[in-house]
């Protein structure tokens, strides 16, 4: 019925934020294919027939259809293009359009570029900005911006599962640390140092139980994947592509108190659920992509994964939305640190958004790219060393994630 | 703030138009709208790299339309709810047409809800928007109004930040009328009148110890 969808290349700009180093939106996506060309010299700009734009905010970009710029800066004048527009789920919302159209059969080889230019507001304004993803009606008036938001469910969610301030910032060390082996991190180009969980404990408050380095970076970037039918991987990159063997995408409330009994939540999961603490969308576009790729049990079939960490709460949140654990072994999860490098299911090696960055439209690429990186054993020329590097990873999980929990997106991507 | 009153013009007869009789206006002072304006640039040392400053600035008209009663209420220091007159479900914030598949967004009804809550969840904020700077530390829950379906974000007052706990009784409480202007923050939840804060714990001291510097560096742009 459908076609295998394979994702065959794709780089990031460094990431930063502030004056470093920029191109431009258009210069930075013509690097980044451009840097692509060079891992797959058979890739010609000819080969795409649909482009995919993944932009969260005209706020940040101060440009409407921004796109437009690009797309024609690349050349590519003539060829269909649209943008994908999800919070922080328009990357992995731009790849499961672009998937959708490999699989109908009606493209070939799709382009997917996604930019955010974070830095051209201060970081408060550009707070306030997110937050207008918020139902400014209800909830920007009262203070609110994202963090606040996800402290107030994460404290209700760690009470219900005996889950501490220091398990979870073993998350926030554990992301930065790792960005300090990829040199395009913004971690690592901006800070460049490891830290201890002490250090996150100690950095100051954001909104409790939330702290500084229990949040994401805001930034500027861009990315680009290429994903394509297995006839054109085949043919230009033969040795070096990953099949997308599962995907989902799942829906919840925009204010995050309207879901302590969503009907339609009840229908599927029964009452209470997913209460202001669990992320109900992406339980349910987890079991979308387990599915259609026939994962029974993803703690041992999954090797690996690039998730959406806006913050180290919800990077502990989204481990048991992805059935990896429950409320009775979550705690003891964090507590063996079983998504560290040196264990088994890592998580973030490439860096997540805690420190890799988190350029919204970027953002959700980058996690594809990442782990694409490790399903293709790409991981030692594209990091510093092998320490971030999965051996023989098989199969990973990319997850997309929006609002409070409003649109997340799920994929698995194996070794072909 | 100053309020106008409009005489009534006639009406257009084909379709049906609100007319506006009250205009209130609370401009902050400085607040203009320049439409789109280059400020000015700056440019590196080496002479690559060249930065530009972009105002903007709009105004735009909040069209509150079917919801309307519910901020209009607001300004009369009252929460409206909406309620499914065929499931009995019951909202606040509020929903014009029922979320209930089976109820096939049959259209609610007005109700006027008690001001009286329950905090279902909380957060103690040290950081915010540019807006809420100087407001810090916010206390800010998600409080169940009592008969919703869902919970509504407000900020609590009136209790020292680490005394805030789960489920706590709350009452609703309006700014003088003179102060409102038909948003969520014209009113704010405070601690109901029979509620008494726990004995200090190990929590407590920990949220205490975080908000210290909170306090101090509010106080450097006050």
């Amino acid at each position: 019925m459908t076609r295998k969808v394979c994702v065959v290349g794709g780089a990031t700009t460094p990431f930063d934020y502030g004056p470093t180093g920029f191109e431009s939106i258009e210069g930075g996506a013509a690097e980044c294919i451009r840097e692509t060309q060079e891992d797959i010299p058979e890739f010609s700009l000819r080969d795409i027939d649909l482009m995919v734009y993944s932009h969260f905010s005209v706020h940040f970009g101060h440009q409407l259809a921004a796109e437009w710029i690009i797309h024609d800066h690349l050349g590519l004048v003539g060829l269909p293009h649209y943008r994908v527009e999800n919070g922080g789920n328009t990357g992995g919302s731009a790849l499961y359009a672009a998937a959708l159209a490999v699989m109908s059969g009606h493209h070939d080889v799709v382009g997917i570029v996604g930019w955010e230019t974070m830095d051209s507001v201060t970081q408060s304004q550009g707070s306030e900005f997110i937050a207008m993803a918020s139902d400014i009606r209800y909830e920007l008036m009262v203070g609110g911006i994202y963090p606040i938001y996800y402290a107030a469910m994460a404290n209700k969610w760690m009470k219900d599962n005996n889950v501490t301030e220091e398990d979870v910032a073993t998350i926030g060390a554990k992301n930065r640390n790792n960005a300090m082996d990829n040199p395009k991190t913004q971690w690592y180009r901006n800070e460049n140092r490891y830290i201890t969980v002490e250090d996150v404990m100690n950095s100051r408050l954001i909104s409790y139980p939330i702290k500084k380095y229990d949040c994401c970076l805001m930034s500027r970037g861009v990315a680009f994947v290429l994903i394509c039918s297995e006839e054109y991987a085949k043919k230009v990159n033969p040795d070096r592509y990953a099949t997308i063997d599962g995907m989902g995408l799942s829906s919840c409330t925009i204010r995050a108190g309207d879901r302590l009994n969503f009907p339609g939540w009840t229908e599927q999961y029964g009452p209470n659920y997913p209460e202001m603490t669990e992320f109900g969308a992406c339980r349910n576009s987890a079991e979308q992509a387990y599915k259609m790729a026939g994962i029974k049990n993803p703690l041992k079939e999954i090797d690996f994964g690039e998730i959406h960490d806006a913050f180290s709460t919800s990077e502990a949140q989204i481990y048991k939305a992805l059935g990896l654990a429950d409320e009775n072994t979550i705690a003891q999860f964090l507590r063996d640190e079983r998504t560290h490098m040196h264990s088994d299911i890592p998580m973030n090696p490439g860096g997540g958004l805690m420190g890799y960055g988190h350029p919204v439209g970027a953002t959700g690429l980058m996690s594809t790219i990442e782990c694409f990186y490790q399903i293709t054993d790409m991981v030692p020329s594209k990091h510093l060393s092998r320490k971030t590097e999965v051996p023989d990873a098989e199969c990973g999980i990319v997850n997309s994630h929006a609002g409070t929990g409003t649109s997340i997106s799920n994929f698995i991507l194996r070794r072909h | 703030m100053s309020k106008i009153l409009l005489k009534k013009k006639d009406r257009e007869k084909k379709v049906e138009k609100p007319f506006f009789t009250e205009r209130k206006e609370y401009r902050p002072e400085g607040v203009k709208e320049t439409g789109l304006a280059l400020v000015g640039h700056e440019i590196s040392e080496d002479g690559y790299v060249m930065n530009q400053f972009l105002h903007y600035d709009q105004l735009y008209t909040i069209r509150h339309g079917w919801n309307s009663r519910f901020f209009k209420g607001l300004l009369e220091g009252k929460i409206w709810g909406t309620r499914c007159p065929k499931c009995g479900d019951t909202w606040v914030p509020v929903r014009t047409h029922c979320w209930n598949l089976d109820c096939n967004l049959q259209k609610t009804e007005w109700v006027e809800m008690p001001l009286k809550a329950k905090v279902h969840t909380w957060t103690v904020a040290g950081w915010s928007g540019r807006s809420s700077l100087k407001r810090l530390p916010i206390v800010l829950v998600y409080g169940v109004v009592e008969g919703s379906k869902v919970a509504i974000a407000n900020e609590l007052h009136g209790i020292d930040p680490w005394d805030v706990e789960f489920d706590m009784p709350l009452k609703i409480v309006f700014k003088p009328e003179e102060e409102r202007v038909g948003a969520v923050t014209d009113f704010h939840f405070e601690p109901a009148d029979s509620w008494e804060p726990s004995p200090m714990n190990e929590e407590k001291e920990r949220i205490k110890h975080l908000i210290e510097p909170v306090y101090d560096w509010v106080k450097t742009f006050k």
